[in-house]
């Protein structure tokens, strides 16, 4: 990696850049809006995908407005997809299941307890997450099976892709609680920001632990004796 | 035999038991020493083998607790109390959980390490989990095994997380290390082992009080480094390995490990004590075999010692009666040999000095049998027994033996004692010398002399003869001195000394002379004898004689009556 002239995040990033800096200028209406890219590495430089990062205004209360069309996290295969999802707080969610079999959807999070008794399809009413924080949802038959809800009471948030660049535009002045989480996280990242007209890029490290999931077992044959 | 220090049976014997014994001592030596070694060696190998199957043991039974506790809390309604903050209804729930996986203690914790609930009153305490709960933050498969100490019981424990799917909670789960569970691992290894609390109190045991009792007095000197230690536990020895029960700090406590050297070693002690046996065995046979060889050796030597003794005193019958084929028969027959070669000599001088004179043999046995001679003046005495022929037929044969061998046995001892030298018996004939073959200068007296004492000597035997009723005796004795040849004379295999020559016939004739009744003489000695005799004689002139082969007649005289 150090032989590369330019970690592979910053060089994935030019182009997003490049195009937010066009949108900018071709835009060309005065309008008082900046932009943060968060870029999001791991304790060895690696870029982190999934991992949400939400700026919180310090000056300001935020104005939140709660999209009409539900999040959907789909089971599919006996595991969520996408495994993390970012709502604001009264935000909706629908978890179908696309499987066979049927699954058992819980969350034990103080943010949100609930569970879904064994079912198969489509869900009539979605889940509706009203206080904000991680929930973890799992199966309780498919111990495998962990996704992410990450209520915010912000609307300003951007999920990391592969890259580890998490891009949040459209951002009024001011300063900010720019707060970063991923799922193996050892504690959230915290730091103030302030954001202008020009856009800006926040290099957060983050420290991971291992992931300490109930691992899916092999299809065949039985575990090794132990 | 003696066993002088000097002897060689007890140089043998010595050196036999020095050979044997340090033989012995050395093997003996040796073999304690591996056999020693071997059984730490194997205690210790046993000791590790037991370290290991303690280690195994526990982490097996607490990965299985752990796995059932796992199994327990996932039910949805378990899960949920964990979740919950009904720490009541979570006590009831771990009771059940303790039951169904046969635990021994089920406690719950937050996930930050606070103790919500727990099947043993005693076993609430945070700090006692704390460094579990550390070290389960940390590890890859958030878990951690150790060991807590609650109302005096040691239990090992282990913590698993309660997921959700994130973990959410611990449970702690354990068994208590007690009496029961110490056997459990003494049957598969044999290896007495001891739990000590980490304030040195034994909490469990596979050992006799008095035993545990002295371990638990010697534990703060032991050394969890050393792979064993001796120890005297009540009154045996024993190897003693100790190990800090580990992970969980000063809470751990202590596992003692020992294995009764004496034990290990008894079977070596029994072989000890038989090869001991087969040593002393050994050193007996040792000497008795020495002994009996010395013996074999110094008895035919002594003997041999003792036959030298008697050979040196002349006696030559003694005959080693030995068998032996080795270097002490050959000496015996060697001996032998010698000794039959030395009374053989001897006998030879004895039937010498029997047939020839003894002044003969010295010089035969001096300058060697060689024929040859030289001339010298000697002195020749013949002697002849009257009228034998007449005897020899009125007698028969041995008795005519015998008597002849008494006539000779006296004259000849007459002829001697005068220093002359019998030079041959011619029947009943005696030829005698005087002067040969060691030269004397008084040879004629001498000669003359024995003549006379040869009649004398006849006188006393005819007197004996009278009186054994036999008729008597009379002889004729001829003297003659002339120069003749002495020497040694006859063939290469036979030789006699004697002498030869003109002076020989002389004599001879004088004898035969002798006969004649107008001489009325027994001794005839020529003019030569008497001059040579230089000694006044009572002689009677009997004239001269013609002798047959010779020139001069010879004066002869009569001597005697």
């Amino acid at each position: 990696m150090n032989s590369k002239p330019f970690p592979a995040g910053l060089r994935r990033s030019f182009p997003s850049l490049l195009v937010l800096c066009l949108l900018g200028f071709v835009g060309g209406a005065p309008r008082l809006a900046g932009a943060i890219l968060v870029e999001i590495k791991d304790g060895k430089g690696q870029p982190v995908a999934d991992a949400v990062a939400s700026l919180t205004p310090l000056d300001r209360t935020p104005v939140i407005k709660v999209p009409d069309e539900p999040a959907v996290i789909v089971q599919d295969n006996e595991e969520f997809s996408p495994v993390v999802t970012v709502v604001v707080v009264g935000g909706k969610v629908l978890i179908p299941n696309r499987d066979k079999v049927q699954h058992h959807v819980y969350s034990l999070s103080p943010a949100k307890r609930f569970d879904i008794p064994l079912y198969k399809g489509e869900m009539k009413e979605p889940v509706v997450f009203d206080r904000p924080g991680v929930v973890a949802l799992g199966c309780n038959i498919h111990d495998w099976m962990a996704a992410y809800v990450v209520v915010l009471a912000t609307p300003h948030f951007a999920k990391s892709a592969a890259a580890g660049n998490a891009q949040i535009g459209d951002l009024p002045p001011g300063r900010y609680r720019l707060e970063v989480w991923h799922q193996r996280i050892t504690a959230p990242v915290v730091r103030e920001v302030t954001v202008n007209s020009d856009p800006s890029t926040q290099v957060i490290s983050v420290t991971l632990r291992e992931l300490r999931q109930i691992r899916r077992a092999p299809e065949t044959g039985g575990g090794a004796y132990r | 035999m003696k066993l002088l220090p000097q002897s060689f049976g007890a140089k043998l014997l010595a050196l036999f038991m020095s050979a044997v014994g340090l033989t012995q001592f050395a093997t003996w030596a040796f073999i304690r020493e591996f056999n020693d070694t071997q059984a730490r060696e194997l205690i210790n190998d046993e000791l590790d083998r037991t370290t290991r199957n303690f280690a195994r043991v526990t982490a097996d039974r607490n990965s299985l607790l752990a796995a059932a506790a796992a199994t327990a809390a996932r039910d949805y309604a378990v899960k949920s109390l964990f979740a919950g903050e009904d720490d009541a209804t979570l006590a009831t729930a771990l009771k059940s959980i303790r039951i169904s996986s046969t635990a021994g203690l089920v406690t719950a914790l937050s996930l930050e390490g606070k103790v919500r609930a727990s099947t043993l009153a005693a076993a609430m305490s945070d700090a006692a989990y704390a460094d579990l709960v550390r070290r389960a933050q940390a590890s890859p498969e958030a878990s951690a095994r150790g060991y807590g100490l609650f109302g005096g019981e040691l239990y090992s424990l282990v913590l698993a997380p309660v997921h959700a799917p994130d973990i959410i909670a611990w449970i702690a789960v354990g068994f208590r290390i007690d009496d029961a569970f110490a056997r459990r691992l003494k049957e598969q290894t044999g290896i007495d082992l001891t739990f000590f609390d980490p304030a040195g109190r034994p909490v469990a045991t596979t050992l006799a009080p008095a035993v545990v009792r002295d371990l638990a007095a010697m534990l703060p000197a032991l050394h969890e480094e050393a792979s064993s230690e001796e120890a005297g536990l009540a009154g045996t020895t024993a190897l003693v390995r100790i190990r800090r029960l580990a992970a969980g700090g000063d809470r751990g406590g202590t596992l003692a490990l020992q294995y009764s050297l004496e034990e290990k070693l008894a079977p070596a002690a029994i072989a000890q004590s038989r090869q001991l046996l087969v040593a002393v065995g050994g050193m007996i046979a040792a000497i008795l075999l020495s002994l009996a060889f010395a013996r074999g050796v110094t008895q035919p030597i002594v003997e041999l010692v003792g036959h030298t003794r008697r050979i040196t005193r002349g006696d030559y019958s003694i005959r080693n009666r030995s068998y032996r084929t080795d270097e002490l028969g050959r000496l015996s027959e060697a001996f032998d040999q010698m000794s039959l070669g030395l009374s053989e000599r001897d006998r030879v001088r004895d039937l010498l000095d029997k047939n020839v004179s003894p002044e003969v043999a010295a010089q035969l046995l001096r300058d060697g049998a060689t024929l040859g001679g030289e001339e010298r003046e000697v002195t020749i005495l013949f002697a002849d027994l009257r009228g034998f022929t007449t005897l020899s037929e009125h007698l028969p044969p041995r008795e005519l033996l015998t008597l002849l061998n008494r006539y000779l046995d006296r004259m000849s001892a007459e002829i001697e004692h005068h220093g002359g030298v019998i030079d041959k018996f011619i029947g009943d004939a005696i030829m005698a010398l005087f002067g040969a073959p060691v030269p004397q200068g008084d040879a004629a007296r001498r000669a003359v002399s024995a003549a006379l004492a040869m009649e004398r000597a006849l006188v006393g035997l005819n007197a004996e003869l009278a009186a054994e009723g036999r008729p008597p005796l009379a002889i004729g004795v001829g003297v003659n001195t002339a120069r003749v040849v002495a020497g040694n004379i006859g063939s290469q295999r036979r030789l006699n000394y004697s002498v030869i020559g003109d002076g020989v016939n002389v004599a001879s004739r004088l004898q035969s002379l002798t006969r004649t009744p107008e001489y009325r003489t027994n001794v005839i000695v020529s003019a030569a004898t008497l001059r040579a005799a230089q000694t006044p004689f009572p002689a009677r002139p009997l004239g001269t004689v013609a002798v047959k082969g010779r020139a001069e007649p010879v004066e002869i005289f009569a001597i005697g009556s």
